[in-house]
């Protein structure tokens, strides 16, 4: 009876913040608006996010930054504003996965931050691409920014269990490897956690799922780089959900005629064929995110009290930040509609 | 105990299980009313009603109560 009693309390902590992140949801950009927003300048761009969720943040900004660099600020900000609020609305086990989750943008900050400061950007160039929404907040990642050298950032990282990783760097390990090892690092920490109930089981499955989107997209792009199989699985991340990494490696040793064939049976290769037999890598990719999107929107609807409406919430966000950003970037770079409207993930 | 006492505690029964009843089936329906709410004022007519659905079977419970003291 009291174990019945306490699961009711679970069902009514999930009823709470999934309600509110539907509410949250119908406010993202409806896919229709899109259409519109490719036909605005930059400066009816910003107008326009003026009218939404952005707002605040246009308005915040608006003295110090204009153009596109408003905008891009502007969505950062937002990013990291509406990634904090999940966490602070939530609490109990989903708040605890959706901070595990997303730890992604620690490491997101961290690998900006080192590529910054070692590329010779400024530190307002670095800022404005920094989400400060995981374990660390915005004044930590100030000070770093703060920090002259690679080895007092590194340093500042003393005591987490990923300082090894970092420790690399300053022994002259190529940055790119670092990145790879960080974002590994990130992965299996969460997906090799043991199941210990559904919640759990629902969270490590979709962090699984998107670790077999992200080896998939390493696959392609480095198969069509021509890139050795060795090189390719030193990239490749483990506990895929469906491909592991003896699969992985297989399908790194085929040649292109075969890979596609031998891609069939996996669950994000719906629509992703035809993409791969005629488009360049970057519809590839957008393919790829498409299919987990609408797999996620899909899988949320069939398991309404659990953590998946949250972290398909937190996927469809990221995506209308990316699409709003290459709108904002492409008006900059005076890029056709029909160029833009390609690199765009609409779900 | 004599049949009116017996009476008096039914109709106890009614009301009280009918109660904790419709509390546990309201504790989501309010707590998701409430996030829904605090994202969106408009949700607070529908929250509402959502919110006392339950609340019915309490009636219920209170007129089978009345009908065991009165009749």
């Amino acid at each position: 009876m009291i174990s019945k009693i306490i699961r009711r309390t679970k069902i009514s902590e999930w009823a709470y913040i999934v309600a509110r992140v539907k509410v949250m949801r119908r406010k993202l950009i409806p896919r229709d608006e899109y259409a519109k927003l490719l036909n605005m300048d930059l400066h009816e761009i910003a107008r326009y996010l003026e009218e939404t969720e952005y707002k605040k943040e246009i308005d915040e900004l608006a003295y110090r930054y204009s153009g596109v660099d408003l905008i891009d600020h502007a969505l950062s900000l937002n990013l990291s504003r509406t990634y904090t609020k999940l966490i602070n609305i939530s609490k109990g086990l989903s708040k605890d996965l959706i901070v595990l989750y997303l730890r992604k943008w620690d490491f997101w900050n961290i690998k900006n931050i080192l590529r910054g400061k070692m590329f010779g950007f400024s530190n307002d160039e670095i800022e404005a691409t920094l989400v400060p929404a995981g374990e660390f907040d915005e004044d930590f990642f100030k000070s770093l920014l703060a920090k002259e050298s690679i080895e007092e950032i590194v340093d500042a990282f003393k005591g987490k269990p990923f300082y090894p990783i970092l420790q690399k760097l300053v022994h002259g390990e190529k940055l790119s490897n670092v990145e790879d090892e960080l974002d590994k690092f990130y992965y299996t920490s969460i997906a090799s956690l043991s199941a210990e109930s559904i919640d759990m089981k629902y969270f490590i499955d979709f962090v699984r799922m998107e670790i077999d989107i992200v080896n998939m997209k390493t696959i392609i792009r480095l198969k069509k780089e021509g890139i050795s199989p060795e090189e390719i699985m030193s990239k490749i991340i483990p506990y895929g959900y469906q491909l592991s990494e003896e699969e992985a490696r297989k399908l790194s040793a085929m040649d292109l005629e075969e890979f596609y064939k031998a891609i069939e049976g996996y669950w994000f290769i719906d629509h992703l064929k035809e993409a791969i037999m005629t488009q360049p890598i970057s519809k590839i990719e957008n393919a790829l995110t498409k299919v987990w999107a609408e797999r996620m929107i899909k899988k949320s609807s069939n398991y309404p009290l659990s953590i998946l409406p949250v972290l398909a919430y937190i996927l469809l966000k990221k995506i209308e930040i990316d699409n709003l950003r290459i709108i904002a970037r492409g008006k900059a770079s005076e890029m056709s509609v029909d160029e833009i409207r390609e690199q765009l993930v609409i779900v | 105990m004599p049949v009116e006492g017996m009476v008096a505690v039914g109709a106890g029964l009614a009301v009280g299980l009918a109660g904790i009843g419709a509390g546990l089936g309201e504790q989501g329906i309010g707590a998701a009313a409430v996030g829904a709410m605090a994202e969106d004022p408009e949700f607070f007519g529908r929250g509402l009603l959502m919110t006392v659905i339950p609340e019915t079977i309490v009636i219920f419970g209170l007129v089978v109560s009345f009908l065991l003291m009165f009749m």
